[in-house]
C-alpha cells in the first residue's frame, strides 16, 4: 500500500517535470503565455486524480503548482533565451493533444518532448536564403528597381548570416538589432556606392524588415487581450526597444552619410 | 494588373518571412496566401482612402480573421498564420523616414512621419485585437451551446 503511494507520488512528480518541459519549449520559441498556461494545465489534469492545478506564466518564467493527495508541489522554471521557431509550438500543441487523449506513459512522453526540443525544422542556410528573399521582394514592393532587388538580397543575406554567428555570443536583443540595422545600412550604402543598387532608402527599408519585431507585437497584443497584462506589457516593451535599436542603427549611418563623413 | 503584381510579390515576401520564423512546412503556402491577401487589402484601401493608417487597419484585420479561420480549420496555433502576415505591415519604412528627417534636423517632418508610424503600429494592434476577440467570443458562444 505504502509502496504504491510512493510510486504514485513519483509519477506525479514526473508529470510535473513533463508539463514544465512542454511549457518551456513553447515559451522559448515564442508562444503566447495563455497558450502555454493552457497546455500545462491540460497536461497536468489529464493524469491521476489531481484536484488542483494552476500555472502562472510570464515571458521570463513559468510557475506551476499542483495539489495531489493533500500535498502541494511547486516547480519554477526561468526562461532566458528566446528564439523564434513557430513549428515547435505547433509540434508541442499536437503532442499535448495526443498526450491528453491517449494513455501514453510519462516516460515515453518525456522522450518524445526531448526529441521535439532538438528538431531543426529548416537548415540555417535555407532560413537565411528565404529570409533574404523576403527582404528583397519587400524592397520591390516598396517601389525598388531590379538592381535594388539584387543588392537588397545580398545585403540581407550577409546581415542574417552575421546575426546568426553573433547569436552565439548571447548578446541582448537590443544590441543584436542595433548591430543588424547598422550593418544593413552600411552595406546598403556600399552597394549604392559600388553601383549594384540604385535607391539607398529602398534597399535599407527592405533589409531592416528581417529585424522588425513582428512576433513581439503580435504576442504582446494577444497576451493583453487574454488578460495577461504583465506579459503583454513586457512583450510590448521588447517590441518598442527593438524598434528603437533599429532606428538608432539606421540613424547613426544616415548621420555620417549626410555629414559626408563616409 | 497592378494588384496581381502586388499579390505575387507579397506572396513571395511572406513565404520568406514564414521560413525565417520556421513555421510548419505544410503551412508555408497558406501563410503566404494570408500575407498576400493582407497586403492587397492594404494596397486597395490605401489607394481608395488615401490613408496608410486606415489601410493598415483593414489589412491587419483581414490577416487576423483569415489567420484565425485557417487556424481553426487546420488545428494549428493562430500565430503560425498571423505573424508572417503581419510582418510586411510593420512600418519599417516609416521608421526609416522618421530617422532620416531627425538626422536632417527637419523636426516638422520627423513629427509628421513619426506620428504616422506610431498610428500605423497602433492600427495593427487594433486590427489584431478585433480579430482575436471576435474568434474568442465565437468560441465561447459555441461552448455554451
Amino acid at each position: 500500500m505504502e509502496q504504491n503511494e510512493k510510486n504514485d507520488r513519483k509519477e506525479v512528480k514526473k508529470l510535473l517535470v513533463l508539463a514544465i518541459l512542454a511549457g518551456k519549449i513553447m515559451l522559448k520559441n515564442g508562444a503566447e503565455t495563455y497558450r502555454v498556461e493552457d497546455t500545462i494545465e491540460r497536461i497536468c489534469k489529464s493524469r491521476k486524480n489531481i484536484k488542483y492545478v494552476d500555472a502562472f506564466v510570464t515571458p521570463t518564467g513559468i510557475f506551476l503548482s499542483l495539489e495531489y493527495n493533500e500535498e502541494v508541489m511547486t516547480y519554477l522554471q526561468r526562461i532566458k533565451t528566446i528564439s523564434i521557431d513557430l513549428n515547435k509550438i505547433n509540434l508541442v500543441n499536437e503532442f499535448s493533444r495526443k498526450f491528453v487523449n491517449s494513455s501514453m506513459s510519462i516516460d515515453e512522453a518525456l522522450i518524445e518532448l526531448k526529441k521535439i526540443d532538438k528538431i531543426h525544422t529548416y537548415k540555417l542556410l535555407s532560413k537565411v536564403c528565404f529570409g533574404s528573399m523576403a527582404c528583397a521582394f519587400f524592397s520591390l514592393l516598396f517601389g525598388g528597381t531590379f538592381l535594388d532587388f539584387i543588392s537588397s538580397y545580398l545585403v540581407s543575406f550577409t546581415v542574417l548570416f552575421t546575426l546568426n554567428k553573433i547569436d552565439k555570443l548571447d548578446l541582448t536583443f537590443f544590441l543584436r538589432n542595433f548591430v543588424g540595422a547598422l550593418l544593413a545600412s552600411l552595406l546598403s550604402f556600399l552597394a549604392v556606392k559600388l553601383g549594384i543598387g540604385e535607391n539607398m532608402d529602398k534597399i535599407i527599408i527592405g533589409s531592416i524588415m528581417s529585424l522588425v519585431p513582428g512576433v513581439s507585437i503580435t504576442n504582446a497584443i494577444r497576451d493583453t487581450m487574454s488578460g495577461d497584462y504583465v506579459s503583454g506589457l513586457s512583450r510590448g516593451m521588447e517590441a518598442i526597444f527593438s524598434a528603437l535599436a533599429i532606428a538608432f542603427g539606421v540613424g547613426i549611418l544616415l548621420n555620417f552619410y549626410l555629414r559626408g563623413v563616409i | 494588373m497592378e494588384v496581381l503584381k502586388q499579390f505575387i510579390l507579397s506572396f513571395l515576401s511572406t513565404i520568406g518571412f514564414a521560413v525565417l520564423f520556421s513555421i510548419p512546412k505544410d503551412s508555408i503556402g497558406r501563410s503566404g496566401f494570408v500575407g498576400a491577401t493582407g497586403w492587397v487589402v492594404y494596397f486597395l484601401t490605401y489607394n481608395l482612402l488615401q490613408g496608410k493608417v486606415a489601410g493598415t487597419f483593414c489589412a491587419a484585420l483581414s490577416v487576423g480573421i483569415l489567420g484565425e479561420i485557417l487556424a481553426r480549420y487546420y488545428k494549428k496555433p493562430a500565430t503560425v498564420y498571423i505573424i508572417p502576415g503581419i510582418v510586411p505591415l510593420v512600418p519599417g519604412a516609416g521608421m526609416y523616414y522618421t530617422m532620416l528627417a531627425l538626422v536632417e534636423k527637419d523636426f516638422l517632418m520627423a513629427a509628421n512621419t513619426g506620428t504616422e508610424t506610431l498610428f500605423i503600429a497602433a492600427s495593427i494592434s487594433v486590427g489584431i485585437i478585433i480579430s482575436t476577440t471576435l474568434s474568442r467570443s465565437i468560441k465561447r458562444v459555441r461552448q455554451k451551446d
